[in-house]
């Protein structure tokens, strides 16, 4: 490419964009709005400055990190992007101000506005952060500093429910980050160096006698991240934390914070104990049958719920063990269908929260037998969830498909008994997928309707709309043409880029 | 160039004017959506033959996933398979224009009729296991709208069902897909198998797995036991036209998933001997019988012919499994005459429905005498499928046992054949006692009541063209059967 197009960012941005959006927040509780459309086009503008400034990190890249703050020793929080922060960072850029837009229709009558876009946009740092950071203190300094972000999202209603669901939530999170911070610390000890490694920081001669020590701490650590990675059986602080608006929902717990801690094992798997250290071991066959067990799990709670977003949920603890099956496989193929998994399930997962939070902010119903017939009245919303619905279940032509291509193929060239076991629980789960999916379809177009207000129903404005538009696109440019991205994440999982 | 835009049209024309239909307003006078179904269908099937003549090299159109394109060879298989559909589905669309008459939802209908046309085109055409896999899940999802049109309770339930059976029956093959895309690193169906002997050798096991995945897959769709349960759900409550050409063509489909995958993806010699064979083999017969128990014992007039469906497929499966030259001619001879066969019964048994109302069997004395045309034309179709000479099902049937004889397996040598005949006679019980009851309704009949209930031309002309093939088919078979044996040849 052209030298001079690009123009290669100082690695100060990198901070820059973590603080921009953190200090946009929190000067926003000092700004006196008159009008609720100026709080908006300010945190719009917040969001998009951000975005883009993400986006010209990550075609400009920096080779270096930065360091920010110095501890004892080696110990220190420090920045630097790699390839799979990109991909974390560009995902969680291009959703967010798609987010906020749907957030500004969807919020308008909900109370504590201002306290909620604070935390909105803080959070957006404090991910941006963990994509970023280049050693796994700075990451669990960032992950830890997620959990307090999101906790009064959650918290937002402030009814009992939402409590009881915000306190589950702390807990859980911080619990998790305990066990990992025990992982943490072996690497310190153990590995030759604290920053992310592709391959891993262990060697023969660091480890020496403690291998199953240090595989049983693998096995901690992968749990530990696994809480907000929802695997079974730390999942149920999932589909409670549904209580909160569903901007919230659908962009931190179908992507940014459940992501996150998928990411964080990615980090864990690849980047730290590294795979030639961990694949063959006990410590692989015992995290990737906790992983085949909650991808049907999570299918199987799906179809018994009747509540929308919870049913959702319950599917993307399934999803996210997907992604984590990907991670478990250990090769760099496993690496590129999580990778692929995480991308195409944030933006199949978002859209059909979008969808749901729609029905519920134009007609109240929050449940699924509530929905016989509406596909009239809101044909834009529910044409939405069809396609998403589709490539949840992985019809070829929509980005579901691909993903699961990469990751059964992956597992068919591991070629162990436990892999082959996974493919057929990738497949049964579709199977589920397809359940409790296309019953809601039905539901919607081919049953009729019997709510007497069923007249007064009509799809929201654009800014619930163009999102929904955005992701469908991106759904089908990913699955009609996925060369590009894929051949992106074969060079990441190579360690090219 | 050319004939990408010749192989693209047949799929594109009627999948663009299906959805057209579904995105366009309720017209004020019906009559103009049948009108312009009637011309899309019409054309359609000119571009059908005009593509099965003029086409026969491989079109690749883009990259699904890196190595696997999608991609359409209309090979001689498809070329038959696509005329076939051709054949049934054109006259069953017809025949929905005076069924439907008055109904609700009909443009509904004739959208998803035209949109799985073309969808099944591109099923018949395609190149390769993937393309067939995105064609073969796109049927089952767009022609899921026919099964549920009523919109009842009870069509809402068996369109679902209809659906988790065929997806369960998808993914099942996925797994064989991922299987054999290591193994072979290529999709292209290839006369004898595309397997790479190199990568074939030490994993024999995971890959008749694999196979037998696939198969069980897409047997899925072809109703074969244990995976029949939704065909005598979802077909009965669909509307005539749609049962029809969901017994007659789409259940084929499934069929023509498994030549695919026997002939073209491993090769008849890598599955010859196997215990997959032994496996289909015995649930081909266990369901060709089964199915003519089922509807021996049914009292439904469409559930009958449902059950019978999931029989006669069997019989095609059963020719299959045998991997001999004339198992092969049969069941591609008996794909043909039954999907002509089911759907010309089905049509009939629709005629009457919407003609008299009476749905049970026992209540169609003296319907003969109501309606001959419709009836007569039952009757053929009745001998027909019994396999009676000189209809058609006898020429297929003779095949089917003589490759049974042929193949040299030992039991099913001569159990085939037995189960085949038992079948036949079972067929014999639960068709000719309607055609039997319907033109000598006896002395207690009052023919006082008896009125000519004949539906209009719509009604009638399908009908007598689909029994007309059903007959004619037996008698002038010759260079069909040549055409067919030479087929079978090739790839055994």
């Amino acid at each position: 490419m052209n030298p001079v197009m690009i123009m290669t960012m100082s690695p100060a941005m990198l901070l820059v964009a973590i603080l921009l959006p953190i200090l946009g927040g929190i000067i926003l509780m000092a700004l006196p709005f008159r009008k609720r459309r100026h709080m908006e086009i300010y945190l719009e503008t917040i969001v998009i400055i951000t975005s883009v400034l993400v986006w010209l990190i990550l075609i400009g890249r920096p080779a270096e990190g930065v360091p920010v703050v110095k501890f004892v020793n080696n110990l220190s929080l420090s920045l630097r992007l790699d390839g799979c922060g990109m991909v974390f960072s560009g995902l969680v850029a291009t959703l967010w101000p798609l987010a906020m837009l749907y957030a500004f229709e969807y919020m308008e009558h909900e109370r504590h506005e201002k306290i909620f876009y604070l935390f909105y946009t803080m959070t957006y740092g404090v991910t941006l952060g963990i994509s970023f950071a280049e050693d796994m203190l700075t990451m669990y300094f960032f992950y830890e500093l997620l959990t307090l972000t999101t906790m009064p999202l959650v918290l937002h209603t402030l009814t009992r429910e939402a409590i009881l669901a915000a306190r589950k939530y702390l807990y859980y999170s911080l619990g998790g980050a305990a066990f990992a911070f025990i992982g943490l610390v072996f690497l310190m000890v153990y590995g030759t160096t604290v920053d992310f490694t592709l391959g891993g920081v262990l060697t023969p001669e660091t480890t020496g006698d403690k291998t199953n020590v240090l595989l049983l701490i693998y096995v901690i650590a992968f749990l530990g991240f696994g809480v907000k990675a929802a695997i079974c059986p730390f999942n149920s602080w999932l589909p409670q934390a549904g209580v909160a608006p569903t901007p919230v929902t659908a962009l931190l717990h179908a992507v940014a914070v459940v992501k996150a801690g998928a990411f964080a094992i990615i980090r864990l798997t690849y980047y730290a104990f590294g795979t030639k250290f961990l694949a063959g071991t006990w410590a692989q066959n015992v995290v990737m049958g906790i992983v085949i067990f909650t991808i049907v799990y999570g299918c199987s709670r799906a179809v018994k719920e009747t509540h929308i977003k919870r049913r959702l949920a319950y599917s993307t603890i399934s999803n996210l063990s997907y992604i984590l099956f990907g991670v478990t496989i250990m090769t760099p193929a496993g690496l590129v269908g999580a990778l692929c998994h995480l991308v195409f399930h944030a933006v199949i997962k978002i859209c059909a929260f979008f969808c749901a939070g729609a029905v519920i902010h134009q007609t109240k119903k929050e449940y699924v037998y509530e929905l016989d017939g509406m596909g009239k009245k809101l044909p834009c919303v529910f044409g939405a969830f069809t396609v998403s619905s589709l490539a949840l279940m992985g019809v070829p032509g929509l980005c579901g498909f691909v993903s699961k291509w990469y990751l059964a193929d992956a597992a068919v060239s591991g070629g162990s008994v436990m892999m082959y076991v996974g493919v057929g629980a990738l497949l049964v789960s579709a199977l589920l997928t397809a359940i409790y999916m296309l019953t809601i379809v039905i539901r919607v177009f081919f049953v009729e309707a019997h709510d007497k207000k069923m007249d007064t129903y009509r799809d929201p404005n654009w800014q619930m709309l163009l999102p929904l538009a955005v992701f469908l696109a991106a759904m089908l440019v990913f699955g009609l043409h996925p060369a590009p991205i894929v051949s992106l994440f074969r060079d990441i999982a190579a360690g090219s880029l | 160039m050319r004939e990408a835009v010749t192989i693209l049209l047949p799929v594109v024309l009627p999948a663009l004017a299906g959805i057209l239909l579904l995105a366009a307003k309720e017209p004020e006078r019906k009559g103009v959506i049948t009108w312009y179904t009637g011309a899309v269908l019409v054309a359609t099937a000119v571009l059908v033959a005009v593509c099965v003549v003029s086409v026969n090299v491989p079109v690749t159109f883009f990259y699904l996933l890196d190595q696997v394109p999608v991609c359409f060879a209309p090979d001689h298989m498809g070329k038959v398979f696509a005329l076939v559909v051709t054949l049934v589905w054109v006259p069953a669309g017809f025949f929905s224009f005076s069924y439907l008459k008055g109904g609700k939802k009909q443009k509904r209908f004739y959208g998803f009729y035209l949109i799985v046309y073309g969808i099944l085109n591109a099923l018949n055409f395609a190149g390769n296991l993937v393309t067939f896999y995105v064609f073969y899940e796109l049927m089952t999802l767009l022609s899921m709208p026919l099964v549920l049109h009523e919109q009842t309770r009870e069509a809402v339930m068996a369109g679902l069902k209809y659906l988790f059976y065929s997806f369960c029956g998808a993914y099942m093959a996925l797994f064989g897909l991922y299987v054999v895309w290591h193994h072979s690193g290529t999709f292209v169906f290839t006369e004898r198998g595309t397997l790479d002997p190199s990568l074939v050798s030490g994993n024999e096991g995971i890959l008749l797995l694999a196979a037998c995945f696939l198969l069980l897959g897409f047997s899925v769709k072809a109703g074969m036991f244990p995976m029949h349960g939704w065909l005598p759900v979802a077909h009965p409550v669909a509307p005539a036209p749609a049962s029809a050409v969901l017994s007659g063509l789409i259940v084929k489909g499934g069929v023509l998933g498994m030549i695919r995958v026997i002939f073209y993806t491993f090769g008849a010699d890598f599955l010859r001997g196997s215990w997959v064979q032994t496996l289909f083999l015995t649930l081909a017969l266990i369901t060709v019988f089964m199915g003519s128990m089922l509807a021996y014992l049914e009292k439904g007039l469409k559930k009958r012919l449902a059950y019978s469906t999931v029989s006669q497929v069997s019989y095609i499966l059963f020719g299959l499994f045998l991997l001999a030259p004339a198992g092969l001619t049969g069941s591609l001879l008996h794909v043909i005459f039954h999907a002509c066969i089911k759907s010309c019964l089905f049509l009939c048994a629709g005629a009457v429905i919407r003609q008299t109302g009476k749905q049970c069997v026992d209540e169609l004395t003296g319907i003969g005498k109501e309606m001959p045309v419709t009836m007569w034309c039952f009757a053929i179709c009745s001998l027909a499928l019994i396999g009676i000479p000189p209809a058609s099902g006898f020429i297929s049937k003779w095949y089917l046992c003589v490759g049974a004889f042929d193949a040299g397996i030992p039991v099913v040598s001569w159990l085939g054949p037995v189960v085949l005949l038992v079948s036949a006679l079972l067929t014999a019980g639960y068709l000719l006692p309607i055609v039997i009851r319907g033109f000598f309704p006896g002395q207690d009949y009052d023919y006082a009541v008896c009125k000519r209930r004949e539906g209009s031309a719509f009604l009638v002309v399908p009908v007598v063209l689909l029994a007309a093939i059903a007959l004619v088919g037996g008698m002038v078979t010759g260079g069909l059967t040549g055409y067919l044996s030479d087929l079978a040849g090739q790839l055994l």
